[in-house]
């Protein structure tokens, strides 16, 4: 028993037109996998697709895509990731190699206009792609437009400091771990929040080595090698651990 | 309103009360319908339908195998459901009444 051409045609029609629509995954094979299931059935008893989609099937895989919701929001939670992720690089990074943290004028500026700069970019451009019905990828270009941006005047900042002087602002040992302990508590927030430990994971792959191979007798380059050995070690065993934990989800909703 | 959305609410309602009385998937539910006389409806009509109960919490469903062979979405009323087919019934008797009153008199 299998469907004719033009019912299969029809399911292929409404999965494409769901999934560019943005809609969630897991929705779009159940309500897939219900309308065929259906279709079989009508079939066998001699029905047409036309019996059970109407005459506009247009018309109808709208009104489907008009019960479910968008899956954007989904991956959102993915924003404060990217703002976070540099700073606590930044900072977490000098606390570990020079204790007291102490950043030029220049940088200060920098990173606060960074964090300006991102928030308002990433709710101007939600606010736009709700508000428009475009496809999958237009919207995650323009969602990513703010990412870039702010990524790139980041990192422009970080070049550009090398090369401006402005006075230097030392935070001294209490002013280190105040600044410290709140970029730690906001990235334990954001994990717990987000339910992902990707800052964390990234973060301990990155320094873990530094503080590991700090205090050993081994030559430069040998801390150096077995340092990014750890490093992508331990990225590798997250995205294993990651890709795992997703084909058992995927596994399980079929 | 058009016709298509005076159908869609009572077919809502209908749909109500054949999942009330016995939890079914939704090529039995078009089936029934159609034995009750509503053939001018595409049998697909109730997913969308049966989408919007589910997300405001009228329906639930469970997937499971069939006496026939393959998994089956099958679907039943919620206490919410419930209290939604009975403020139905008693809409649709007074909508009923209404009408029947009206064009028994005005059509004498």
């Amino acid at each position: 028993m299998s469907l004719t051409q033009k019912s299969k045609k029809f399911l292929e029609d409404l999965h494409i037109y769901l999934l560019s629509s943005g809609k969630n995954l897991n929705e779009i094979k159940e309500i897939t996998k219900e309308l065929e299931d259906h279709l079989l059935e009508a079939e066998a008893n001699g029905k047409s697709v036309d019996q059970v989609v109407g005459d506009s099937p247009s018309a109808y895989m709208e009104s489907i895509s008009g019960e479910m919701k968008s899956d954007l929001a989904s991956w959102t939670k993915y924003f404060p990731l990217v703002l976070l992720g540099p700073i606590a690089f930044t900072i977490f990074g000098d606390l570990i190699n020079g204790g007291e943290l102490a950043y030029s004028l220049f940088h200060i500026i920098g990173i606060i206009v960074y964090t300006l700069l991102f928030i308002i970019g990433v709710a101007i451009v939600l606010k736009y792609t709700s508000k428009k019905q475009s496809s999958v990828t237009k919207e995650i270009f323009i969602l990513s437009l703010p990412i870039i941006v702010s990524m790139l005047f980041y990192l422009s900042v970080l070049f550009l400091d090398t090369m401006i002087d402005t006075p230097i602002v030392h935070f001294g040992e209490i002013g280190s771990i105040v600044i410290g302990s709140v970029v730690f508590l906001l990235i334990i927030a954001f994990s717990i929040w987000s339910k992902t430990i990707i800052i964390p994971v990234v973060l301990l792959a990155l320094f873990l080595p530094d503080i590991l191979l700090k205090e050993t007798a081994l030559s430069e380059s040998s801390k150096l090698i077995i340092g990014m050995f750890i490093t992508y070690s331990l990225i590798g065993l997250y995205l294993f651990y990651i890709f795992v934990k997703e084909r058992k989800k995927q596994q399980g909703s079929e | 309103m058009s016709h298509t959305q005076m159908m869609k609410g009572i077919i809502d309602g209908c749909l109500l009360a054949i999942i009330d009385g016995k939890e079914c998937y939704g090529y039995e539910m078009a089936e029934r319908l159609g034995e009750y006389g509503f053939d001018a409806v595409s049998e697909g009509t109730i997913y969308p339908l049966l989408m919007r109960m589910q997300r405001e919490g009228l329906v639930t469903s469970v997937r499971r195998a069939s006496t026939a062979g393959p998994q089956r979405k099958y679907y039943s009323l919620t206490k919410e459901g419930k209290q939604a087919l009975v403020e139905f019934s008693l809409r649709w008797q007074q909508l009923e009444k209404s009408v029947n009153a009206v064009l028994k008199k005005e059509m004498e």
